[in-house]
């Protein structure tokens, strides 16, 4: 059978495509690098989206020969049942100075309150 | 001649004032003259204390003249490294976030050290929350390596190390998640101690990654870290990760004869300087001549430790800097909304590694790649821990060096973050199986310091630390 040639270019790009897919799959694409970035609560540029990019690629590249470790029947370490560590909550007093150095600390105040700004606003498109 | 006094090591000094030949002051002022002299320079200090450092010696002179004197701390100065927490002071973490924000509160290490007398002389630079090995990472400038101007004092307690080095001070504190207490010691010729994780306690110390940070001492000899372990140690109920085990406390012992020393065949590969390689193995020779049996052991998985590290870490990290968010603490610009408010007051407070870290840890802990990366690393770290505890069945000690280079160029490793993450090979495995260990120096390669690191049993810093001190009286 014969194809005509921008037909066998297309299969072959599209073999290459999903090729690399396969062995790249650790490669972040642009508008997940966004996401992360829009998570983590960081507005960054694009330089510095284009760079967070390359170095994550990079260093999940490095880290991925952990897949390839068999773990079957081991158990995490130290990540304990979430009834473990917990205490109630208990208020206690604060000295003076204390209670002035956490107030001090507020990059806004009103008084002895934290000014914040509004929790409630338009929703995130 | 004898020697200047902000030379003497804790133990020389602590000897001297009990005798009545020197004074708590006059060591204070020999400290604080060579920091004057040296920090513009070297800038391992961000902040002097020099008022108070100056009072707190004359408090200890006078106890020790009334003859109720706390001890062999007492009157001796020391430097924190700038995530400690002193309380009404500055505490930067070496960011740009907290330039201004004041410590509400002691450190438990702060106070233990206050209450033995200790003079504190200040913060130490490092890198930014403690993130990086080079201390370039620090929003206040690199410190340089007292050794070669040119070069890193390692990181991230690359201050503590440099002062200590420089002989600013006998001893500081620094903190150590994959190496930064040991890796900077190796660089600058000191002595660098992490200590078993739970040995010491955190409450204070400014969260990096919570289940592998541990305070621990740099200094001149391992006996002065000794020292120094015998202050800031013991259970703590602000920080429920304190184990209430027996108390460390030093023991003296002649030779090594019984001693039972490892050398993982997985440390001795490729990526080791040829000159790091030679002097390590001659250290090696002087403990087998001190009378230890050294053999080769198998510790599985110690390539793995490093990708363990740097997936566990970034994602405690993510974590841990959630709280950086300019509403109670740190920058904020004023006017945004809610979600720009914590946007902006984070990328503009934040540095770059920081910034890198939080988004591997982000992506790492989210929905779909949790248990490919998290989990796994987790489970990874419970083969590394089996692995060590096969090996310490079979040895009583590991010895490996701490970092695989000496110190390199400032510059030279910051483009590329993987080729730095890579400096922490030696070290990070103590940290994910949650051992003490410490670096010691071994002789210098070209004019730079060499570090041997000595790995011990969890808990059994007593076993470590006198065959360090044992190799430190031997070696030429």
């Amino acid at each position: 059978m014969v194809y005509p040639t921008s037909v066998f270019l297309y299969r072959v790009l599209l073999q290459i495509g999903v090729l690399s897919y396969y062995f790249h799959n650790m490669s972040l694409s642009r508008k997940e690098v966004e996401t992360l970035a829009e998570l983590a609560r960081l507005q960054l540029s694009e330089q510095e989206l284009v760079n967070a990019e390359k170095d994550l690629d990079s260093i999940l590249g490095y880290v991925d020969r952990l897949k390839k470790i068999d773990v079957s029947g081991v158990l995490p370490h130290g990540i304990a049942p979430i009834e473990i560590g917990w205490r109630p909550d208990a208020v206690f007093e604060c000295d003076d100075v204390t209670r002035e150095l956490i107030l001090t600390n507020f990059p806004s105040r009103r008084g002895d309150l934290l000014e914040t700004p509004a929790v409630f606003e338009e929703p995130k498109k | 001649m004898s020697t200047p006094l902000n030379e003497l090591t804790i133990s020389d000094a602590a000897r001297k004032l009990r005798a009545g030949d020197v004074s708590s002051r006059e060591i204070t002022d020999a400290c604080l003259k060579e920091i004057h002299s040296k920090n513009v320079t070297l800038n391992a200090f961000l902040d002097v204390y020099e008022e108070e450092a100056r009072l707190a010696a004359d408090r200890s002179d006078e106890r020790r003249a009334e003859g109720d004197s706390f001890g062999s701390l007492d009157g001796i100065p020391i430097a924190l490294k700038d995530n400690i927490l002193y309380q009404e002071k500055r505490c930067t973490a070496g960011s740009k976030m907290l330039a201004n924000y004041t410590a509400t509160t002691h450190a438990t290490v702060t106070r233990k050290l206050l209450e033995a007398g200790a003079v504190i002389l200040g913060k130490t630079n490092m890198d930014e929350f403690a993130m990086g090995s080079s201390t370039e990472h620090s929003a206040f400038g690199p410190t340089k390596n007292p050794r070669d101007l040119e070069r890193v004092p390692g990181g991230s307690s690359g201050g503590s190390a440099a002062a200590v080095a420089a002989r600013m001070c006998p001893a500081a504190l620094g903190s150590d998640t994959g190496g930064s207490i040991r890796q900077p010691a190796s660089f600058c010729g000191a002595v660098g101690l992490k200590p078993t994780y739970g040995r010491v306690s955190r409450s204070g110390l400014m969260a990096m990654a919570s289940s592998l940070d541990q305070i621990g001492p740099i200094t001149t000899t391992v006996e002065d870290a000794e020292t120094l372990l015998e202050v800031i140690q013991g259970y703590d109920s602000d920080d429920e990760t304190t184990a209430d085990v027996e108390n460390f406390s030093s023991v003296k012992r002649e030779s090594l004869s019984g001693v039972r020393i490892g050398l993982p065949k997985q440390a001795w590969g490729e990526g080791m300087d040829s000159g790091v390689r030679e002097r390590v193995e001659q250290a090696i020779r002087v403990l087998e001549e001190a009378g230890a049996k050294v053999k080769e052991v198998d510790l599985p998985y110690a390539d793995a430790a490093l990708a363990a590290y740097y997936l566990i870490m970034p994602c405690e990290v993510s974590a841990n800097m959630a709280r950086f968010d300019g509403i109670r603490y740190g920058i904020r610009t004023g006017g945004l909304p809610l979600f720009e408010t914590y946007a902006h007051a984070r990328a503009s407070g934040l540095g770059p590694e920081v910034r890198r870290r939080i988004l591997l840890g982000t992506y790492a802990l989210s929905r779909g790649y949790y248990e490919a990366y998290y989990l796994q690393a987790k489970k990874v770290q419970t083969l590394i821990r089996r692995a060590y505890q096969d090996a310490f069945e079979q040895v009583d000690l590991l010895v490996t060096p701490t970092a695989p280079t000496t110190a390199f160029k400032i510059g030279e490793k910051t483009s590329d973050p993987l080729t730095m993450y890579l400096e922490d090979i030696f070290t990070v495995g103590v940290n994910v199986a949650g051992v003490p260990a410490v670096s010691v120096p071994c002789g210098d390669f070209e004019g730079l310091p060499v570090g041997l690191q000595l790995v011990g049993k969890w808990f059994r810093e007593a076993e470590l630390l006198s065959a360090a001190r044992i190799y430190e009286e031997r070696r030429v």
